[in-house]
């Protein structure tokens, strides 16, 4: 059956194709449409979830793996850093049922974070990683993990990047297959499950490399390299991946313009490892010249140093380390089609223009929405500050990810840093030990302090530290698309899912200082920072309003402000201090956009002339 | 007749610029055409940068998503300063449809930043080789959805036609929204009779 598929939703057909029990994950762009789509369908059998954070969510599938199952766990490049621990232990133990991690890399960084290339995982942990190209090949290449991770008894990575996970186009699929509804227990084996003793971890890491030597001869079994030889001693060219369209259609470029490309040797990858050691071979015995088209960094370029060097093949290579390409961005045909013009000592095709057209574009910063709950937190926060006799700029206030760090835009410039999820309250503790003349503060968003937020906040609490906390609630895990974390309210948990409670939790771990405030009301956020900032230690401030769009998506109504034109007086004050989105200049004036003001009531605070007001 | 074909739009989130490239993408879908459709839509919030990339024609399997600088033969801007991010994209002699409205960062409301003009960006078009259509915001009465009255305009003014004709579009935008589908029908046919400024 044909079916229209983003690369993302391709995966997880291909994942209810291979008859999956359990796929648990954390969102994070460009990774959540998988979990996102499977949460959406009616699947009797199949356990879905978003879990609390990536480590929390590879745990959960390599269990279900254990006991025989399959299981897929899904998460953004960031998030393999943060199960790393966990995951490569797997590797190392192995796992009887088919278990695939799907990571989505992001090159050219289209959504934030380090551009970091994740094959240095595999290729630390000696797993073999399946880099789909096209939509088809994402559906037909997760099929294949679940029975590679099976065959070989250890995990398999599923690699993607945003230019394909994002990617619509109609695919063939076929039936979905249940998964059986129990399993036999495990069986009692720690010599595989444990870490427990040199012997024991030295024996993981012999059965790890052949687990890799398997993988190597099942790719090789299922012809899924392709190797094209053509002239002997002509150029050859590598490509993996997402760059195996580049190169395909890099050659069509150069076909059409009447070069002719029947000389070329092409090497055709689905995955960097295992490394495709007799194919490369192959490849570099018969070719003088070898261009090799990886995204980021060299991997398959050093291998095939260190092969050529090995078996004394004399061939000269185009790639990053010679400077032909670079190791950072998103690559492209052109740029792969300057790459081969240049390995054939032929002009580049140069398509640059006199003058960038973007040096005349508006800068558009991001900012918050209309109606952004955090909006009223930052506002209430400085205007607390300067309650206690400072300035924003005089205090040292670390940021998290999400809509959060929002607050490092104008007009709030009033967060210095934003480093991973969970870092704002470790971070501001390390400053805190500083001695700088300042008060320390922390923000995070709520589903950053389920995901890595506790952990801090306990050692911040154990140590006493004088510092201040503000937990910006939304009920969501809002920037990357609405997902529901631990949180969200009960009304829109799944199933049996449970709504947990931020502030029972804070008081719960014992935290003595807590003021749970409407970010609406600016001047209860001000007048809880002030009281925090009087109190010596640890202080926690929650500001809790459901996010504007949510709110907006389920009709939630405020009621109304109103705008009387004869008494503004044009000053912008609104404006320079909200940054609201609805709020526009008409002539000497200021308008309401209707469509987007949602009547939170934050303008209506700072206008000095009364020409905008709260209802009532 | 090109086999494929390469369209690039612009635009800001909020407008509706997706909704364009999805029933080019339905339209494809409808007769049999490959096709890749890659949006790149930012953060959660409104208002920021949103592009598409629509690739049609290609054969399944020998291209990525991602259309190479100077490699599109048809430019769609619903945002006057956004139209020079996709510049770099076009082909020489590519179509440009323009619809020039512009949603001014607060910093260019307050006055305190640049703004391009329409002459500018045309300057920067045809200093590319592009074919200008640009569709004067103003004559587009305030009812309607600018993405249908930009895709009508596109389906007048460029090669897309020897792919879809008027009806097979106005065949999908029916299908997709049947409550409206009467008013929808009347905006796509009042971009396509638009009169647009080429110079
Ligand atoms: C380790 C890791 N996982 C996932 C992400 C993706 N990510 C970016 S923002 C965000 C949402 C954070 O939600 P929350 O803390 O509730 O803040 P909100 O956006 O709702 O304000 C996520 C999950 C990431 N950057 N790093
Ligand atoms: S998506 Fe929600 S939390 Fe994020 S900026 Fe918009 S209103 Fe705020
Ligand atoms: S009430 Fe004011 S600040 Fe709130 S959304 Fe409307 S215009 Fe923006």
């Amino acid at each position: 059956m044909k079916k229209l598929l983003s690369g993302n939703e391709a995966l997880a057909y291909g994942a209810l194709r291979a008859g999956v029990k359990v796929v648990s994950g954390y969102p994070g762009t460009p990774s959540s449409e998988v979990i996102a789509s499977l949460l959406e369908m009616d699947l009797p059998g199949t356990f879905v979830e978003w879990s609390t954070n990536e480590k929390v969510g590879f745990e959960v599938a390599a269990g279900a793996s254990m006991t025989g199952h399959r299981a897929l766990c899904t998460m953004k490049m960031s998030g393999l850093n943060v199960c790393y621990d966990s995951l490569i232990g797997v590797a190392y133990s192995g796992c009887p049922g088919g278990l695939v991690v799907f990571v989505a890399d992001d090159p050219g960084v289209s959504a934030g974070m380090c551009e970091q290339d994740t094959r240095g995982f595999a290729v630390m942990s000696d797993m073999p990683m399946l880099e789909p190209c096209s939509l088809q090949e994402i559906y037909d290449m997760t099929i294949i993990a679940f029975d590679l991770a099976e065959k070989i008894g250890g995990p398999v990575f599923l690699r993607l990047v945003t230019n394909n996970s994002q990617s619509h186009g109609t695919i063939e699929i076929e039936e979905k297959i249940k998964p059986a509804d129990s399993a036999p227990m495990p069986p009692y084996d720690p010599a595989k499950y444990t870490k427990a003793g040199a012997a024991i971890c030295m024996q993981q890491h012999r059965d790890l490399i052949e687990r890799l030597e398997l993988s190597e001869r099942y790719i090789e079994e299922h012809g899924l390299n392709k190797l094209a030889l053509g002239k002997k001693g002509g150029l050859g060219i590598v490509s993996v991946g997402i760059t195996n369209g580049y190169t395909s259609e890099a050659l069509d470029r150069l076909a059409a313009a009447g070069i002719d490309i029947s000389d070329i040797s092409t090497l055709r990858l689905i995955a960097t490892v295992p490394y495709a050691k007799k194919k490369i071979d192959s490849l570099l015995e018969n070719c003088s010249k070898v261009l090799i088209v990886e995204e980021l960094e060299g991997y398959i370029e050093k291998f095939c140093y260190m092969e050529a060097y090995k078996n004394k093949f004399d061939v000269r290579f185009f790639g990053k380390e010679d400077g032909t390409f670079s190791r950072i961005g998103q690559y492209d045909a052109l740029l792969v089609e300057n790459g081969i013009r240049s390995a054939l000592d032929m002009p580049r095709t140069d398509i640059s223009l006199a003058e960038p057209p973007e040096r005349l574009c508006a800068a558009r910063p991001i900012g918050f929405c209309a109606g952004c709950p955090h909006r009223g937190t930052y506002m209430g926060l400085e205007k607390g500050l300067n309650a206690c006799g400072y300035k924003k700029t005089d205090v040292f206030i670390t940021g998290d990810i999400g809509c959060t760090i929002l607050g490092s835009c104008p007009p709030f410039d009033i967060l210095w840093t934003e480093l991973s999820m969970g870092a704002s309250i470790p971070f501001a503790h390390g400053v805190a030990y500083s001695g700088i003349p300042s008060p320390v503060i922390a923000t995070i968003g709520d589903s950053t302090f389920f995901h890595a937020g506790v952990p801090g906040l306990v050692n911040a609490l154990q140590h006493d530290i004088n510092m201040l906390v503000v937990i910006l609630d939304n009920g969501w895990t809002a920037m990357t698309g609405m997902q529901i974390n631990p949180g969200t309210h009960q009304e829109f948990q799944k199933t049996n899912w449970k709504q947990l409670d931020i502030e029972s939790l804070v008081r719960g771990i014992g935290v003595k200082h807590m003021w749970t405030v409407d970010p609406y009301d600016a001047n209860a956020m001000a007048q809880a920072t002030e009281q925090a900032l009087k109190t010596e230690g640890l202080k926690v401030i929650l500001a809790r309003r459901e996010c504007a769009i949510q709110a907006a998506r389920r009709k939630v109504k405020y009621p109304q402000i109103t705008f009387s034109p004869d008494s503004c007086v044009g000053c912008k004050k609104c404006i320079n201090v909200t940054g609201c989105p609805a709020i526009e200049l008409s002539g000497k004036i200021i308008a309401i956009d209707g469509m987007q003001c949602n009547n939170c009531g934050l303008c209506t605070g700072v206008c000095p002339t009364k020409a905008l007001r709260a209802a009532g | 007749m090109n086999e494929h074909f390469d369209i690039y739009l612009v635009g800001v989130g909020g407008q509706g610029i997706l909704t364009i490239a999805d029933i080019i993408t339905l339209a494809a879908v409808d007769k049999g055409i490959d096709v890749n459709f890659f949006p790149t839509k930012g953060m959660a919030q409104r208002g920021g940068f949103v592009k598409a990339q629509l690739r049609l024609g290609r054969e399944p399997g020998s291209y990525s998503p991602s259309i190479s600088p100077g490699g599109s033969d048809l430019i769609v801007s619903m945002e006057l300063s956004e139209t020079l991010k996709a510049v770099r994209y076009g082909k020489p002699g590519a179509d440009y449809v323009i619809l020039g409205q512009r949603w001014q960062p607060t910093a260019v409301m307050l006055g305190k930043a640049p703004y391009p003009d329409v002459d500018q960006v045309i300057g920067e078009i045809r200093g590319a080789g592009g074919v200008v259509h640009y569709l004067d915001p103003g004559n587009m009465p305030g009812e309607m959805r600018g993405n249908l009255y930009t895709l009508g305009a596109i389906c007048a003014h460029s090669k897309l036609s020897e792919f879809f004709s008027k009806e097979d579009l106005e065949k999908i935008i029916a299908d997709r929204w049947k409550a409206v589908a009467q008013s929808n029908i009347e905006t796509f046919r009042a971009g396509y009779s638009a009169p647009t400024r080429t110079a």
